[in-house]
C-alpha cells in the first residue's frame, strides 16, 4: 500500500476522541507497570504516536486556530487529509518565511511529509523559500544540530543544484559536504568528551527531532545509522535520569518552570512517547513534529527496561561538556562531572557547580515520585543567582552591554532578576555522596546578587524549621534535610506566567505559585542537604534525630568548608575551591568516564556506549557505525 | 533664527543639500554604507520583518539596502579594484558578492562561526583577513578557502573582535583581541602583542592623515594610540575605563578631530589628536546609548548610531544632532567608500 494510502486508512478508523482533546494530558496518569509483551508495547507506541498526529491535524477543527500551521498541514500530509487545503496553506506561508533553524525545522517536516501529497505549486514554494531566504545559522548548540539536519536533508532532496539555487549560495553538494561534516563532528565531540546542551529539559526535541529526521529521510545509510545512534544516547541518558517519566537532577538548559514543575517540559513528551510512564506536555509542544515520523524509530527494549523496569537504587557518574567559551576563560569546553543518584522514591542529582552554559543551567537537586506530576513541584535546592555581563560574553560573541538585557527578553525572563532558581554560577562548589548534597558558596563582594536561593515547594509536608538550623521536610515518600549555613528569610516564590505576545518579544507576569524562595543574603554561604526513604525510618521523627546526630562541622570564612558525616556513613570534607575528600581520598574527576553505572558505561574518548539492563545489552559503536544487541547468558 | 530651531525634518533636508552643494563642486564624496541591524528583539527564528544588513546613503538622504536582509551583519570590506565585490563579517560567517549585492556565497563553512570583521587586504586584494571568536583566519583567494593564522596568538584570548590591514605597509596587520593588540608584519603568518588588555579591543583604526598613527578602543582599558604604526601604544588620558567604548573614528577631512562612540558614553569627540574629549550628546535621544560612530572623510560629518533608535548625524562634530533615518537600527559598522571613477567600476 502507497504511504499516502496507509495513512488514509489509519485517519480513516482512528476514534474521533483523539481528534476532541489530548486524552493523554486530560486524562488519569498512565499505568506505569512494564509492558513486557513487546507487540502489546509496540502497539501502544503506534497508539501515542496517532494520538499526536491527530490531535494536531484537528487543530482548526477544535477551533484552537484558524489557521493550519507547518505542524498541523504536517500531521494532515501524514493522514493524507486536506491535501488540497495543506497545499494552499504552505503556498501561503512560504510567502513570510522564517529566519533559522526553528523555521528550517518544520519547513523541512512538511517538505518530507508532503513531497508525494503537496501539490508541485506547494512544493515549489517550498523550495523557492530555501533559495531566496536567507537563514541563520544561530549560535547555539541546538541551532547547529538543527541547522545542519536540515540543510543536509534539503540538499539530499534536491541534489545537482548550483549555488544560485540555495541561500548560502553554495551547490547542493557543498551543502551536503559541509552539514555532514558538522553533524559528524559534533557526534564524534558528544561520544567523546560528553554532551554539551545535557539532559535538556525542553532541547532535547531540538536534537530528537533532527535525528529522528536522518533516520526518517537521509539517504546516506551512515547518516541513517548515525541518527538512529543518537536517538538511542539521547534515550539511554533519558531513561537513566527519570522517574516515572520525569527527568531528574541536573541539565544544561532547563527554563523557569520545569525547573519547579519538573514534569511540565519536553522531555516529559519523550517518556510518554518512548516509555509510557507519564503524560505528555499539553499540547506536545515540539512533539508534534517529532510524532509525524515517529513510527520509523522503536526506543530499544534494553533503553525501555532503564526506563521502566529498576530494581533498586544506582548511583551513575557522566562526564559532559560545557558550552564552548569563547573568551575570558583557560578552557573552551569545561568538563562537566555529573552524578545522579536514584531510588524507587526519589533522586538526587549535580554536577561539580561552575559554569556549564550561561543561562538556563540546572546544577543540582533532589526531586521526588510523586503518583501523578502534574502541577507539582517535587523537588528543592538552592542555587547563587548569578547575571553577569562578562559572564554572557565569555560564551556569546557580543558586546557587553546588551546581552543581559536581550537574554530576558528572549525568554529568559529570569536572567537577571535576584530571586532567580535557574542559572549556574561560577561562585557555586557542588559535591554529591549517594543522597548527600554539599552546595558551597563564596561569592566575591561586589557580584550582582550576593545572597543563594533555595527553593521550597508548595507540595512539602512537615516543614520544620529545627533550632539545630535543618530544615526538615517530607517530600511524597521521601524525607528531606536542608541545612542553610548562613541566615535567611522567606520569599514566596514567583513564577513567570507567559502572556500572548504583543509582537515585541515574550511578556510574562509573575504570579505566586504557593512554593517559597529562602533568601539567603550571605556571600559565604552554603547548603546541605540529605535525602531518604521514609520507609527507612520508624517515624519523620526518628529522621529529624539522626539527621541532627550526623557529625557535621562548619566553616565559613574565609571561604565556606564542611566536614561531615553523610547520613549513609560516609566522611566527606568540602572546602570551596579544593577538590572533595572522601573517606580520607581526594575525589579525582580526571578519572572520570563518559558513563559509569550500573546501565550506562563508556570510556571517555572511546565512541562507544555500552547500554545494559539484567541480561540485555545493546552497544552503540561509533567507531564502526555498529548497533549490536545481545542478551546474556544466565 | 538659529539654524537648531527649524524643524528637524526641514533641518535634515536642508543639511542634505547643503553637503551636496558643498561637495558638488569638488570630486564626488565617499559613498556611505552601513550594516545595521533593523530588527528589535529579533531572536533565532523570528520572521524578519524589517530590512537589516548593508545599506547605503543615496545622495536624496534615502537609505538604500543592498544584498541581504541580514541582522547580523557586523563589518563589510570592499575589493579596492572593483566595487562589486565585497564581503561580510555575519553570524553565518564570510560571505562574499562578486556582483554588488545581488547574489551572495557563504564563503566559510561551520568552523568558522560569528566573525566580526573582515578586511580586504589593498596591497593583494585577493587576499582577506577574518577576525572571529575562535582566533584569525586569512583567504588568498578571495574567500574560497581560510586558513588559520595564528602563530603568536595565545591558544586561550585569541578572541579576534577587529583587524585591520596597514594601507601603506604590505604584510603588516593589526588584531584587536580580546587580550590585547597583535600585529604581523608577514600577512598574518606570525603575530606579536604589541599592547596587553585585560579584555577585549574592541576597535583598531588607522589614521587617513597620518600612516604610522593608529587608534584603539577597549572595553575596560580606555582608549590608546599609536605614532609608530602599531610598535607601542600610549593610553589616551580623560577616556574613560569604567565602561566599554565600541568603537573610534579618525576625521579624514581634520587631522585633530577624532570620536568615540559608547553604549556607556555616547559619543565622545576630541578635536585637538585626542589630548582631551569632550562629551557631545546634546540633542541625541536618551538614554545616549551609541552603539557606532563614524565620520564622513569629506565632509567631517559625524555619523552616531543611537541603538536601536535611528542614525543621527552631526555637522558641527557632535554640538548638534540630526536624525537621518533607520529608525530602529543598530549600526555594526560605518564605512566610506570613495566615489567610483572611470578606473572603479
Amino acid at each position: 500500500m502507497k504511504p499516502a494510502l496507509a495513512a488514509v486508512a489509519i485517519a480513516t478508523l482512528w476514534p474521533l476522541n483523539f481528534v476532541a482533546g489530548q486524552p493523554s494530558y486530560e486524562g488519569p496518569h498512565p499505568d506505569t507497570s512494564v509492558v513486557e509483551d513487546p507487540t502489546l508495547r509496540r502497539m501502544q507506541y503506534h497508539e501515542r504516536v496517532q494520538e499526536v498526529i491527530q490531535w494536531r491535524a484537528h487543530i482548526v477543527e477544535r477551533g484552537d486556530a484558524e489557521k493550519m500551521d507547518l505542524a498541523s498541514v504536517s500531521a494532515n500530509l501524514r493522514l493524507g487529509r486536506k491535501l488540497d487545503a495543506c497545499s494552499a496553506r504552505v503556498i501561503e506561508m512560504m510567502q513570510t518565511p522564517g529566519s533559522g533553524p526553528f523555521w528550517m525545522l518544520p519547513t523541512v517536516c512538511v517538505a518530507f511529509t508532503g513531497r508525494d501529497l503537496l501539490s508541485d505549486e506547494a512544493r515549489q514554494s517550498i523550495r523557492d523559500a530555501w533559495r531566496t531566504t536567507y537563514q541563520l545559522r544561530g549560535d547555539t548548540e541546538n541551532h547547529f544540530a538543527m541547522y545542519y539536519t536540515m540543510l543536509y536533508l534539503m540538499s539530499e532532496m534536491y541534489p545537482n543544484e548550483p549555488g544560485d539555487q540555495w541561500y548560502t549560495g553554495k551547490s547542493s553538494e557543498e551543502n551536503l559536504a559541509e552539514s555532514r561534516e558538522y553533524l559528524i563532528d559534533w557526534m564524534d565531540i558528544m561520544t567523546t568528551i560528553g554532551q554539551g546542551e545535557f539532559n535538556p529539559t525542553h532541547y532535547i526535541g531540538e536534537y530528537a527531532i533532527p535525528m529522528l529526521y536522518l533516520v526518517s529521510w537521509a539517504e546516506d545509510p551512515e547518516m541513517r545509522i548515525r541518527g538512529k545512534m543518537v536517538l538511542d544516547w539521547l534515550y539511554a541518558g533519558l531513561a537513566a535520569n527519570t522517574i516515572d517519566g520525569v527527568l531528574r537532577g541536573p541539565n544544561a538548559r532547563t527554563d523557569d518552570s520545569s525547573v519547579v514543575e519538573r514534569w511540565n517540559s519536553l522531555s516529559s513528551f519523550f517518556s510518554w512517547i518512548n516509555f509510557g510512564n507519564c503524560p505528555p506536555q499539553r499540547g506536545f509542544s515540539w512533539g508534534n513534529y517529532y510524532a509525524i515520523v515517529a513510527d520509523n524509530y522503536e526506543v530499544p527494549e534494553v533503553i525501555y527496561r532503564i526506563a521502566t523496569d529498576r530494581d533498586g537504587p544506582f548511583l551513575q557518574r557522566d562526564l559532559k561538556r560545557s558550552r564552548h567559551q569563547w573568551r575570558y576563560s583557560n578552557v573552551g569546553k569545561a568538563p562537566i562531572y555529573k552524578t545522579s543518584y536514584t531510588t524507587e522514591d526519589y533522586a538526587v542529582g549535580s554536577y561539580q557547580g561552575g559554569m556549564a552554559d550561561p543561562i538556563q543551567t540546572h546544577v543540582w537537586d533532589v526531586t521526588w515520585k510523586t503518583p501523578d506530576p502534574r502541577g507539582l513541584h517535587p523537588t528543592m535546592f538552592s542555587i547563587h543567582p548569578y547575571s553577569a555581563s562578562k559572564g554572557m560574553q565569555a560564551y556569546f560573541n557580543v558586546r557587553p552591554d546588551t546581552m543581559v538585557k536581550a537574554v530576558a527578553a528572549e525568554g529568559k525572563p529570569s536572567y537577571d532578576v535576584a530571586d532567580k532558581l535557574v542559572g549556574c554560577s561560577p561562585y557555586e562548589q557542588v559535591f554529591q555522596d549517594l543522597d548527600t548534597i554539599v552546595a558551597l558558596y563564596d561569592i566575591p563582594k561586589g557580584t550582582r546578587f550576593e545572597q543563594v536561593n533555595g527553593f521550597f515547594s508548595k507540595d512539602l509536608a512537615n516543614l520544620v524549621e529545627d533550632d539545630s538550623g535543618w530544615i526538615f521536610a517530607r517530600g511524597g515518600d521521601t524525607y528531606l534535610a536542608y541545612l542553610p549555613l548562613a541566615d535567611y528569610r522567606w520569599e514566596p516564590h514567583m513564577a513567570y506566567k507567559r502572556l500572548p505576545s504583543t509582537g515585541n518579544g515574550y511578556r510574562y507576569e509573575r504570579v505566586e505559585s504557593g512554593s517559597q524562595v529562602l533568601i539567603s543574603p550571605h556571600r559565604r554561604n552554603g547548603t546541605i542537604l540529605q535525602a531518604a526513604a521514609a520507609s527507612e525510618f520508624a517515624n519523620f521523627q526518628a529522621f529529624q534525630e539522626t539527621i541532627l546526630a550526623l557529625p557535621i562541622e562548619v566553616e565559613l570564612e574565609p571561604t565556606p568548608r564542611v566536614s561531615m558525616q553523610t547520613l549513609r556513613g560516609a566522611n566527606i570534607v568540602c572546602a570551596f575551591g579544593e577538590d572533595p575528600v572522601r573517606n580520607g581520598k581526594r575525589v579525582d574527576y580526571t578519572k572520570w568516564k563518559l558513563f559509569e553505572g550500573p546501565y550506562l558505561n563508556a570510556e571517555k574518548g572511546s565512541r562507544k556506549l555500552t547500554i545494559t539492563h539484567g541480561r540485555l545489552e545493546r552497544i552503540l559503536d561509533f567507531n564502526t557505525l555498529t548497533l549490536s544487541d545481545r542478551v546474556m547468558k544466565n | 533664527m538659529r539654524l537648531n530651531a527649524l524643524p528637524k525634518p526641514l533641518l535634515a533636508a536642508l543639511s542634505v543639500l547643503a553637503t551636496a552643494l558643498s561637495v558638488a563642486e569638488q570630486s564626488p564624496p565617499a559613498e556611505t554604507y552601513v550594516c545595521a541591524a533593523v530588527n528589535k528583539n529579533y531572536v533565532i527564528g523570528s520572521k524578519i520583518t524589517t530590512t537589516s544588513g548593508i545599506h547605503r546613503l543615496e545622495p536624496s538622504g534615502e537609505w538604500k539596502h543592498i544584498g541581504i536582509n541580514d541582522p547580523s551583519v557586523f563589518a563589510v570590506s570592499f575589493d579596492p579594484r572593483d566595487r562589486n565585490v565585497f564581503y561580510t563579517a555575519a553570524l553565518n560567517g564570510a560571505l562574499r558578492t562578486l556582483d554588488g549585492g545581488a547574489n551572495w556565497r557563504i564563503m566559510t563553512s561551520w568552523d568558522i562561526t560569528e566573525p566580526k570583521d573582515v578586511c580586504v587586504d589593498p596591497h593583494s586584494p585577493d587576499t582577506v583577513y577574518l577576525a572571529h571568536p575562535g582566533g584569525i583566519a586569512v583567504s588568498t583567494d578571495r574567500g574560497t578557502t581560510w586558513t588559520a593564522r595564528e602563530r603568536g596568538l595565545p591558544d586561550r584570548g585569541k578572541y579576534t573582535q577587529t583587524i585591520e590591514v596597514d594601507r601603506v605597509r604590505p604584510g603588516r596587520v593589526l588584531a584587536g583581541c580580546e587580550s590585547g593588540i597583535y600585529l604581523t608584519q608577514n600577512h598574518g603568518r606570525s603575530w606579536r602583542r604589541v599592547l596587553e588588555t585585560k579584555e577585549t579591543v574592541n576597535d583598531l583604526q588607522q589614521s587617513p592623515h597620518d600612516p604610522a598613527t593608529w587608534a584603539a578602543v577597549t572595553q575596560s582599558a580606555g582608549a590608546w594610540i599609536s605614532r609608530n604604526a602599531g610598535k607601542s601604544w600610549t593610553y589616551l588620558p580623560q577616556t574613560p575605563t569604567d565602561g566599554a567604548l565600541y568603537n573610534i573614528a579618525f576625521d579624514g577631512s581634520n587631522p585633530d578631530r577624532l570620536a568615540i562612540g559608547s553604549y556607556t558614553f555616547g559619543v565622545l569627540t576630541s578635536e585637538d589628536g585626542g589630548a582631551t574629549w569632550t562629551h557631545r550628546n546634546n540633542g541625541l535621544p536618551e538614554p545616549q546609548r551609541v552603539w557606532r560612530v563614524g565620520i564622513h572623510p569629506d565632509t567631517g560629518r559625524l555619523f552616531a548610531s543611537v541603538y536601536q533608535n535611528a542614525v543621527f548625524v552631526s555637522d558641527d562634530f557632535g554640538r548638534s544632532w540630526t536624525s537621518i533615518g533607520l529608525e530602529g537600527s543598530a549600526v555594526n559598522c560605518f564605512l566610506f567608500l570613495p566615489a567610483a571613477t572611470p578606473n572603479t567600476p
